[in-house]
């Protein structure tokens, strides 16, 4: 039912969410308001009950009076009549009572001026009445007879419908009172009820609201969740298919290199064995022309004498040297290729002790150059090929050494930190430094950067570039030129689960 | 070599230019043995077995094998050469190749090979290599190949 539910006035999910929560905000405020109100009603509710039965009270005490007049007036009748003592008990009982109903009934209406002055009244007829009543009482015992006879025309009947009508008037008060507020009540219960619906109504609808609101929001994170689960088994399907790619890939241009470079030599070996040969040959020839020359100078064409002393040796000269090159050329293909093929074994290495080796075994060199390497002390460890990450290692430290700046003392740090399951061993140097747009460069087969005074044929780091490739890493050169140069080798913490290359 | 009959150096080697060097060198050597050369695998074991002047009917030889052959591996003849029964499986084969894998080198002993030289592309140590190789074979003794009865 919420589908669909949104709010197109609101754009951003941001301003959506603001306005559902100021919502929800709002509504539990109303609750708790109306609550509230209808608590007040309940406690002026309260209040009108209690006054309405105040004067119910009122009313009854006043009933009360009415009787006790009433009784005193027949026990006295029945007295003069029977003279019989129960009926005298009754009188005396009943003129003990009177006085505290009527200090009751003081008491009860003495918020209302017009009543007290009723009470007032009762009072003063009262005690009338009793001094009159008593009065015939005594005479009954006395002389039953006069007191027949006075009772029939004294003033007590007089005072007695005088008590009759105040007592009424009190009523009538009282009544005049109860009307307002039996209607008063029962407003206030009606109000009440009407708070209390609301309050009700008020209560269902943030519930919902509530209900939906929390809907919608799970339904929406359950989706979010939903498309970021299909999303990454999409991108691990999508990257196993690219490894799966790649190390095809890589596997045939190892097996290409391997050919390739071994098919290479075989020619080489003939070019350079027949150069030998050629050589060999120019050592006879080479006497003859001598011996020509001495013996019969005549004989001698000019040319073949240079051609036999100084072209040959140089044709011979050069194709040697580049045959030379080609040869270690295709050596460094069919080492690289090797070192593709190779099958990897991991094993938990610590960089430290691996660094100090490698340090151990350049310091004579160091010492003739006066040249320094600092090892950090307790590097973190990785699970990685030992051979190949040594061969990194040493490679990176052997080309900072190589290509220092010469008149400076050579400083070199190896150090190195973990994060995020990667370790990132840094070789850096105070050397002659790379110029930045060769950064790409220097990590190619053949290439290299800078001047061409070191031996060597662009091979350490292409070799260090595919290492670290094959072992999940990367390498990094930070340089300026002249300002020293920081390789850094970036390796997994563990090697990333991957069939080896059959 | 063997006195009382002269020893056939065969010489398995796809590549014209390798074979006469090794020849030339072999020769400076000082050796006067006859090399019989053949450039693939199949005419190689054709003359082993089936010519009436071949090592299997016909006396002492010496095996000089490549591995990079056009028509099959040089591993294949070995693994041939070598197998039990094998009338030639006594013949001393010298694996002579440019091949320096040492997993290549490590199956050519496993299968039988008795010596295995890698081709030095330097010239110089090619010829030493060769040449030493022949003053080797100068002095190597070869056993007769049991003739089938």
């Amino acid at each position: 039912m919420a589908r669909g539910w949104t709010i197109p006035l609101l754009r951003s999910e941001r301003s959506v969410s603001r306005f559902v929560l100021a919502c929800m905000a709002l509504g539990f405020i109303a609750l708790i308001g109306s609550a509230g109100t209808a608590g007040w009603f309940v406690t002026r509710a309260q209040e009108h009950a209690s006054w309405v039965e105040h004067t119910y009270e009122v009313e009854r005490r006043v009933s009360q009076l009415r009787v006790l007049v009433e009784r005193l007036e027949v026990s006295r009748r029945g007295y003069l009549l029977t003279r019989r003592p129960q009926t005298k008990d009754t009188f005396t009982a009943s003129v003990k009572s009177e006085p505290i109903l009527i200090s009751e009934l003081k008491r009860l209406t003495t918020d209302n001026p017009v009543e007290q002055q009723n009470i007032l009244t009762i009072e003063r007829l009262t005690i009338d009445h009793l001094r009159l009543l008593s009065r015939s009482m005594m005479l009954a015992d006395r002389d039953p007879a006069l007191a027949i006879a006075v009772f029939n025309h004294d003033q007590s009947l007089g005072v007695t419908r005088q008590l009759r009508e105040t007592t009424q008037a009190m009523l009538d008060e009282e009544n005049r009172l109860l009307q307002p507020r039996i209607a008063a009540q029962r407003e206030a219960v009606r109000v009440l009820f009407y708070a209390l619906a609301f309050s009700g109504a008020l209560a269902v609808a943030t519930a919902i609201f509530s209900i939906l609101v929390l809907r919608r929001y799970t339904r929406n994170l359950v989706e979010s969740r939903d498309e970021v689960q299909r999303l990454a088994e999409d991108l691990e399907d999508r990257v196993e298919e690219r490894t799966r790619d790649l190390s095809r890939a890589n596997e045939e241009i190892q097996r290409f290199a391997y050919i390739v470079s071994h098919d290479l030599r075989s020619p080489l070996v003939n070019v350079m064995g027949f150069t030998g040969e050629l050589e060999a040959a120019t050592g006879p020839l080479a006497k003859l022309v001598d011996k020509v020359e001495a013996e019969a100078p005549q004989l001698l064409d000019p040319e073949a004498a240079t051609a036999a002393r100084e072209d040959l040796p140089e044709a011979i000269g050069f194709i040697r040297t580049s045959t030379q090159k080609m040869d270690r050329l295709i050596n460094a293909i069919l080492r690289l290729s090797r070192e593709g093929k190779r099958v990897l074994m991991p094993e938990r290495l610590d960089i430290s002790p691996l660094a100090d080796a490698i340090v151990a075994s350049l310091q004579h060199r160091l010492d003739e150059i006066g040249a320094e390497i600092t090892v950090q002390p307790a590097m973190p460890s990785v699970v990685a090929d030992r051979l190949a990450v040594e061969q990194m290692l040493s490679n990176l430290v052997e080309n900072a050494v190589k290509y220092l700046k010469p008149g400076v003392p050579g400083r070199i740090a190896i150090s190195a930190t973990a994060d995020r399951g990667r370790v990132d061993v840094a070789v850096a140097d105070n050397g002659r430094g790379i110029d930045p747009r060769d950064h790409d460069r220097i990590f190619d087969l053949f290439r290299r950067s800078g001047m061409q005074d070191q031996p060597g044929e662009g091979i350490g780091l292409a070799h260090v570039r595919t290492l670290a490739y094959r072992l999940g890493g990367f390498v990094d050169c930070k340089s300026a030129l002249g300002e020293g140069a920081t390789f850094t080798l970036s390796l997994p913490v563990h090697p990333i689960t991957q069939g080896p290359t059959p | 070599m063997n006195a009382h009959q002269p020893v056939t150096i065969v010489m398995i080697e796809d590549d014209e230019g390798h074979a006469r060097l090794i020849e030339k060198n072999i020769r400076r050597a000082g050796i006067s043995n006859d090399i019989k050369h053949f450039t693939d695998g199949t005419s190689a074991l054709a003359h082993l077995y089936e010519a009436p002047d071949g090592p299997a009917l016909n006396g002492p030889a010496l095996i000089l094998l490549d591995l990079n052959l056009p028509d099959m591996s040089g591993t294949d003849i070995l693994q041939k050469i070598k197998a039990d029964g094998n009338p030639l499986r006594r013949t001393p084969v010298i694996v002579l190749t440019t091949t320096d894998d040492k997993v290549e080198i490590q199956r050519c002993y496993d299968l039988g090979a008795n010596v295995y030289i890698t081709k030095p592309v330097d010239y110089e140590n090619f010829a030493t290599a060769i040449r030493q190789l022949g003053l080797f074979l100068a002095v190597i003794q070869v056993p007769d190949i049991e003739l089938e009865a």
